[in-house]
């Protein structure tokens, strides 16, 4: 076809030739815009396509590629300055015919078309991406590509209606449904893989203590596939991602620091949703010191913070009164501050109430959105079972006869406390104060009136299910004990005898109180280590003086 | 943000604030929840630009226990363990 038949898409062809020949990846990126509104001289690309090269004739895109062929001819074999052979680059001629039949194709009003056609050039685009010398040219127009592939592919999600033929048809290798976020998250993921095994790098990835190759790629990658599947809620899916990058990348501090911040904040929500809450602890740790306090990065910080918090609660340590002045900590007090008031009372019938699992509670939707209610009704129940030890043994504990015996804590007052906080939480929260006012001596007469209802789960509606009601008895009190113990959280044994637990090393410590119930923080963070599975930390040999890994937020002086 | 009627509903229809659909000007851009992680207005920044006024050496509390034995939430509780031994 004569040069003068194609003249725009030629002009295209050559602006592309141009930035491939000058090596301008950032300038092939301008080129190649995806999104409307178009400017005039790309609606112009436009109409010349859908005119000489219309989507109905079956010819259009050989003869389209001819043409790309013809004057694109940075996609040619060609030797490099030493001549040495350089393959030819087929995949970028796809692409590029691809991406004018995608211009010349869209229709935003159908999105789940708009979803197939991005998929097809985004598979293009990564198999251009796959040249060894020449696909990093490609590299930031597929980066960019695949943030507007990612959102559509998150909205697509939520729209089920749209979308049913196409989950209903797609079933994995071990028989599971795969969901279209998935399969969007695995065809970035593909991009991501060609990006950390690029060979063509100076040793390990690093060149002048910047990710070299397509290496620079890795982390923005990895977080646009982290962003699929959290919003569409596979965390599952995430773990092959962070077990790649823990085993092949170049380490995190030499990426940019929003490409760090993003990553660290999915890795420590796996973690936090994988139940390693000290992992998750430090991960967003570092994430949160590494966000500006620029208010422009507000909503960051924001997030950041409630996992932290949560993080830490679950590890035994709570905010202080300056984390809720932050202004991204706006209203966190009145969400967290009734749970760790609980904890540290020992509040048990309050702990019960705030974790219900009816979400009767105020604040228990919003802990459900943010994925952290069983996460914390499950785990900070044993650190309320430890106060309710401390309290009962600071109202009725014994210091020990003699010198020499030991402090000690009947059982069967500690079962007390669990049956009166027990039954409390099963009544009204009307109820359960009228059972504290003057007439609470007459707790017969109450306890007549009153029938727990017990929690029945609406999926087993219908169903003849009596729900479970907790009434403990010495046994188990016997076992929490135990279970305090072996974590760690009590220090001392059982008298199964006498149904006594006794406090050990009080006269070494100084005090019973000290040495019968060891800081949770302090048990948890001694036996951990500062390692956390998907975060690539700087090798050994070049960590010194590196200073990069800050691990203030860790274990800050005095603990 | 607060409001947990909105909240918790993570597979509900598309909608702005208003809670209205949104028209489809950028498909997918309007489809956010408010629990995303946006991207970062900008790629880089210095350690400088992270530090918080008085420094994060003071974030978290480790020793909370409480000691107070003649707060009421005490108080009722040795009102009730007065009943041991009284079996």
């Amino acid at each position: 076809m004569p040069a003068f038949q194609a003249g725009l898409e030629s002009t295209f062809c050559n602006e592309v030739n141009l930035a491939l020949r000058n090596r301008d990846a950032n300038k092939l990126q301008s080129i190649l815009v995806l999104e409307p509104p178009f400017q005039p001289i790309y609606q112009q690309l436009i109409d010349s396509l859908k005119n000489k090269f219309p989507e109905n004739d079956p010819k259009a895109e050989k003869r389209l590629e001819d043409v790309v062929r013809r004057m694109v001819t940075e996609t040619g074999e060609s030797e490099d300055e030493e001549g040495r052979p350089v393959a030819s680059w087929g995949q970028m001629v796809s692409f590029l015919v691809g991406w004018m039949a995608f211009i010349r194709d869209i229709n935003l009003e159908n999105l789940l078309e708009t979803y197939e056609r991005l998929s097809d050039l985004q598979q293009k685009a990564n198999s251009a991406l796959q040249h060894p010398t020449k696909g990093i040219l490609i590299l930031p127009t597929l980066i960019r590509y695949a943030k507007v592939f990612s959102r559509v592919a998150i909205g697509l999600d939520k729209r089920p209606e749209l979308i049913q033929h196409l989950v209903a048809n797609s079933i994995t290798e071990d028989g599971r449904r795969e969901s279209l976020p998935e399969k969007a998250a695995n065809i970035v993921r593909q991009s991501f893989i060609t990006c950390l095994n690029d060979r063509n790098t100076a040793p390990r990835g690093i060149k002048d203590g910047k990710p070299d190759g397509k290496k620079v790629g890795i982390y923005k990658m990895a977080n646009i596939c982290l962003k699929i599947l959290f919003q569409a809620d596979k965390l599952e899916s995430c773990q092959t991602i962070f077990n790649n990058i823990y085993n092949s990348s170049p380490p995190l501090s030499i990426y940019p620091a929003s490409e760090r911040v993003t990553y660290l904040y999915y890795l420590g929500r796996y973690h936090f949703a994988s139940t390693n809450f000290f992992e998750a602890q430090l991960a967003l740790q570092k994430a949160y010191d590494d966000t500006p306090t620029n208010p422009a990065c507000m909503s960051q910080r924001r997030l950041i913070l409630i996992y932290l918090i949560a993080a830490n609660l679950l590890l035994g340590r709570f905010p202080s009164a300056a984390i809720y002045t932050f202004p991204e900590a706006h209203g966190l007090r009145a969400r967290f501050e009734p749970i760790t008031r609980a904890i540290r009372k020992g509040d048990l019938e309050s702990f019960r109430r705030i974790t219900n699992l009816d979400l009767s509670d105020e604040h228990a939707a919003w802990f459900s959105h943010y994925r952290m209610f069983y996460q914390i009704g499950n785990y900070c129940e044993v650190y309320v079972w430890r106060s309710v030890f401390r309290k009962v043994f600071l109202l009725t504990g014994q210091q020990g006869v003699t010198e020499r015996s030991a402090p000690t804590i009947d059982l069967h007052a500690v079962l007390l406390a669990f049956q009166y906080f027990e039954r409390r939480a099963h009544m009204t929260p009307a109820m359960a104060q009228q059972d504290a006012g003057p007439g609470r001596r007459h707790i017969t007469f109450v306890l007549q009136d009153f029938m727990p209802q017990g929690y029945v789960d609406p999926d087993f509606e219908g169903l003849d299910v009596t729900p479970y009601i907790k009434t403990p008895d010495i046994l188990e009190m016997e076992s929490i004990c135990g279970s305090l113990i072996m974590q760690g959280f009590l220090n001392g044994f059982i008298s199964h005898k006498s149904k006594r637990f006794a406090i050990t090393g009080a006269r070494k410590a100084g005090n019973a109180l000290k040495a019968g119930f060891p800081n949770i923080w302090e048990v948890i963070s001694k036996r951990k280590s500062q390692d956390v599975p998907g975060w690539r930390k700087e090798a050994l040999s070049e960590a010194a003086g590196g200073g990069v890994i800050r691990l203030a937020g860790a274990r800050p002086a005095g603990s | 943000m607060s409001a947990s009627t909105t909240s918790k509903a993570p597979v509900a229809d598309p909608k702005n604030g208003n809670g209205e659909a949104v028209p489809e000007k950028k498909p997918a851009a309007s489809l956010e929840e408010d629990d995303e992680f946006e991207d970062f207005p900008i790629e880089d920044w210095s350690e400088e630009e992270t530090q918080i006024p008085g420094g994060n050496t003071h974030l978290w509390e480790e020793s909370w226990d409480d000691d107070d034995t003649n707060e009421d939430f005490a108080v009722q509780l040795r009102e009730e363990l007065k009943k041991l031994g009284q079996k």
